[in-house]
């Protein structure tokens, strides 16, 4: 499992095997209410920057790495309307930015600065939505630290709020390299270990 | 032998001894993963010269049978020619997405064109990972 920031896959190149860039990424549409990465909207590249009408379903990406999406060859591109509908997108991810965490004892956490997802390093399998970045509020003690704290497999979230487990503060982690564990700890104490 | 080391070389006809052309740059097939061409600087009868026209890729010079191996370069070599396909100078991504440097040089087989490997400064990657060469980067296997 490799985690990274949704920010910063923002603008990585769609590379084919045969090493030609054709798109990046525009933005990232959430699946299973914001729980999964189901693809991305693209932008082309070069002389033919811009949005395009062609999206890439996370089903159809070979690898995300570090520095590029990788992808088989330009035929697993389809229609953006495909992979918004194959998504069936209850909340877009970019929205939640912005939004107040609140846990069910009602203290608030935070607001969402990014969101960090987690790839299976396996072929096939799922890309994760494992927690937020927040700037932290006076109940974490530290206001206006960037802190990340980790998600059940669902949430409840509306317009202005996303609710999580009271747990979550507890497994909270200041960078990304400790934040699996963190990630790991928390959905072991809700779920049973894995 | 390294790209480097060949490129400059010169191209002499076993026939006439005479130094019919000179070596410019090297036409990779990423399927074949191996040199199926080389570029030669300008010469009367064309640019190209096949891998299979040559008689030997000796260490001071490249031997062809005639200058008249030296053709004009046919569409399935102008395909796998230019910048979008050299190698040298390009980024290197594995097919996990991770950059893990610029291609510096090239090792291949004199005898046969194949490219046994990929020099970068993070270290040598054997020539039988290689996946792509495109616009953007070079694609390899993961080890």
């Amino acid at each position: 499992m490799r985690l990274m920031r949704a920010s910063g896959i923002i603008k990585r190149p769609v590379v084919t095997m045969r090493g030609d860039d054709i798109a990046q990424v525009k933005d990232i549409v959430y699946a299973a209410h914001g729980g999964e990465v189901g693809g991305f909207t693209l932008a082309g590249r070069g002389m033919f920057a811009g949005p395009m009408k062609l999206g890439l379903a996370w089903q159809a990406v070979v690898a995300l790495g570090a520095d590029a999406v990788m992808i088989s060859d330009e035929s697993a591109l389809e229609a953006t309307s495909v992979v918004f509908d194959a998504a069936a997108t209850g909340r877009g991810g970019g929205d939640v930015l912005g939004s107040q965490v609140l846990t069910d004892s009602g203290v608030d956490l935070g607001l969402v600065i990014d969101v960090i997802i987690a790839v299976s390093e396996t072929p096939g399998g799922k890309c994760d939505v494992v927690g937020y970045e927040i700037e932290a509020s006076e109940a974490l003690g530290t206001k206006g630290t960037k802190l990340l704290i980790p998600l059940p497999d669902t949430i409840a979230a509306s317009a202005e709020h996303l609710m999580v487990p009271a747990s979550a503060k507890d497994f909270v982690s200041h960078d990304l390299a400790g934040f699996g564990a963190s990630v790991k700890a928390f959905r072991a104490q809700l779920y049973g270990p894995v | 032998m390294r790209f480097s080391e060949a490129t400059g070389r010169q191209v002499v006809s076993t026939a006439t001894a005479d130094t019919v052309g000179r070596v410019d740059d090297f036409v990779v097939d990423p399927r074949r993963r191996a040199v199926v061409a080389l570029s030669l600087k300008r010469t009367d009868g064309g640019d190209t010269l096949l891998w299979t026209d040559i008689v030997a890729f000796g260490s001071d010079a490249v031997t062809v049978t005639s200058g008249d191996k030296i053709v004009d370069a046919a569409p399935a070599i102008v395909a796998l020619s230019g910048k979008e396909h050299r190698l040298i100078g390009k980024r290197v991504l594995t097919a996990g997405g991770d950059d893990i440097g610029t291609v510096d040089d090239i090792e291949f087989d004199a005898d046969t064109g194949t490219i046994t490997s990929l020099l970068l400064a993070a270290g040598d990657v054997a020539g039988a990972r290689l996946v792509g060469v495109g616009s953007y980067a070079v694609v390899v296997r993961p080890k």
